[in-house]
């Protein structure tokens, strides 16, 4: 009972770091309506910008994280601006500016792994933070990193979900989401509102890899296989839809950890997308999705 | 009834504005003048040019040649959001509601260019005040309200910001006659306080009932002109260019 204790304990920690991950594409995609194919890279950006704030600055933890946020959306801000947005003027979604998008995407992944490449190396790296002792409620002992993991990600989903629901900026990025054209006649500077989903959604991808970088090695290659787990997460639950994201990427995570605990470690990366092909056989547009998509 | 347009520096003037999409040419020179605190119809058909001239006031589509100075200042080279900030604001159609929003949400969109507290409040008491039924529902999705509704909240909306000018795109789209009456009713409670408004119609009728003026627009110019009185009596206006029905007669004596 343990065990299977453990590995619940252990999914829903990864899983949640899928859904960070998860909530930016989704982000991204209600509000460009393009699927951003880079967004592995900006996770391993955020885990390596992280890992250098720490080795340079010796900061607490929790600042690191909060700085390699700031520090990756900002990166965001600037690829959104500099080259995505030239693409986007032709429209997005299945228009023919969005497959040049997805194309431009999959360009920023290979450009993005090459420029780490050139500074970090291909060296995995340690990210040499200790998340502690084990953590004991009642009579189960619960690995800390796991548990911070779990506590960091709600703390960040919350404080989106505040900004969406409670803020002015927050109801301009739902307006932008839902119709680009109404919320331009709301007063709304839609460019910018767009740069600061995108910032947002760097920002979230980056605290998943400053998260996992404790646990995990540090590594140029570290975003291609988060990408694939986040997206079919959000594909599970709806693409556009941020809850689905969130419960899609624990469902995923849970699967994985249970499938790899349970039957054979050497398939993990298989169960995200049987249990993927299985809802889209049952709800085609995902546990929360629409089909034709009604947004905002 | 005040169709002398000289009598003050005007709220809104259009000078030959040329425009459309791509390469079609939908508008070709279209002028209009607005008094401050008039009320002007611009009337036309389907496909003749009246919404993509609520577009390019609006600033969602830039004219290729021509001029609109609303206030005393060019407005035809900013984005739509500028205009909103110097006071123009679109109303749309109910349909343009955010549906998955709650009312209240929908309405403090409409504040976005006032991030002041006292603006916001004052925004939502005015518009719970004109529809009291928006208040009784602040806190639902807007995807549940009837047409009506979702018209009267877009009207709110475009209150919020406490705007100089309203443009407002076919009040009357989809509606009962029943609830036009109503609507339009609040449409000139509001303008008695103050507003100058352009109605885009296609409610001939009911729109030159409310007006003081009207244009009429075909083929993306202004074909006819003229104080609304004048225009709604005019059988010759109405049959080539308006169309109109006897019952409408009734709506003007509830009016």
């Amino acid at each position: 009972m343990s065990y299977f204790f453990d590995l619940v304990i252990v999914g829903l920690s990864i899983g949640m770091v899928y859904a960070l991950v998860a909530i930016g594409i989704s982000l991204i995609y209600s509000g460009l309506d393009v699927v951003h194919f880079a967004h592995g890279e900006i996770y391993m950006l955020g885990a390596f910008i992280g890992l250098v704030i720490y080795e340079k600055l010796k900061l607490p933890f929790p600042v690191v994280l909060l700085g390699s946020m700031i520090v990756t959306g900002l990166v965001g801000v600037f690829i959104e601006r500099v080259f995505y947005r030239r693409i986007l003027r032709g429209g997005g979604g299945y228009t023919v500016a969005g497959m040049a998008m997805v194309i431009c995407g999959f360009g920023m992944s290979i450009v993005l792994q090459n420029v780490a490449f050139l500074i970090w190396g291909a060296r995995a790296l340690p990210f040499p933070v200790s998340y502690g002792m084990p953590i004991e409620v009642g009579n189960v002992t619960l690995p800390a990193a796991y548990v911070w993991i779990v506590v960091a990600a709600l703390v960040l989903m919350t404080g989106l979900h505040l900004f969406l629901k409670k803020t002015r900026l927050g109801l301009a990025v739902r307006a932008v989401a839902g119709n680009k054209e109404i919320a331009a006649l709301m007063g709304i500077d839609v460019g910018l509102t767009i740069s600061v989903i995108f910032g947002v959604a760097c920002a979230l991808g980056a605290a998943a890899g400053v998260l996992v970088g404790p646990i995990n090695y540090v590594q140029v290659q570290m975003g291609i296989g988060v990408l694939i787990k986040a997206f079919a997460a959000a594909v599970i639950g709806g693409f556009g839809n941020l809850p689905g994201a969130v419960l899609g990427g624990l469902l995923v995570g849970v699967t994985e950890s249970l499938g790899a605990g349970y039957l054979s470690g050497n398939y993990k990366d298989i169960y995200a997308f049987i249990l993927l092909i299985i809802v889209l056989m049952i709800r085609p547009a995902g546990m929360f999705g629409v089909i034709g998509k009604v947004k905002a | 009834m005040s169709t002398d347009t000289t009598a003050s520096e005007p709220m809104l003037v259009t000078t030959d504005v040329v425009g459309g999409y791509g390469s079609v040419q939908i508008l070709n020179g279209v002028s209009l003048k607005i008094a401050r605190g008039q009320i002007v119809a611009l009337l036309g058909g389907n496909g003749t040019g009246k919404s993509t001239m609520l577009k390019a006031l609006s600033g969602l589509i830039k004219p290729w040649s021509g001029t609109i100075v609303f206030d005393g200042e060019r407005i035809d080279r900013l984005r739509p959001d500028k205009i909103v900030r110097r006071g123009l604001v679109q109303v749309t159609q109910g349909k343009e509601a955010y549906p998955a929003m709650t009312v209240e949400e929908n309405l403090l969109l409409g504040a976005h260019t006032r991030p002041e507290r006292a603006v916001r409040a004052r925004g939502l008491e005015r518009t719970y005040e004109y529809f009291p039924i928006l208040k009784e529902r602040r806190r639902q999705l807007t995807g549940t309200l009837s047409g009506g509704q979702l018209q009267m909240l877009c009207i709110g909306r475009g209150l919020m910001s406490e705007p100089k000018m309203m443009l407002l795109d076919e009040p009357s789209a989809a509606l009962a006659p029943q609830v036009v009456l109503e609507i339009f009713r609040t449409i000139s409670r509001i303008c008695r306080a103050g507003m100058t408004l352009l109605m885009v119609e296609q409610n001939v009728r009911m729109a030159l009932l409310l007006a003081e003026y009207g244009y009429v627009i075909k083929d993306g110019v202004i074909h006819l002109q003229g104080p609304a009185e004048t225009m709604i009596n005019d059988d010759a206006v109405r049959l080539s260019y308006l169309g109109g029905t006897v019952a409408d007669r009734d709506a003007k004596m509830a009016l």
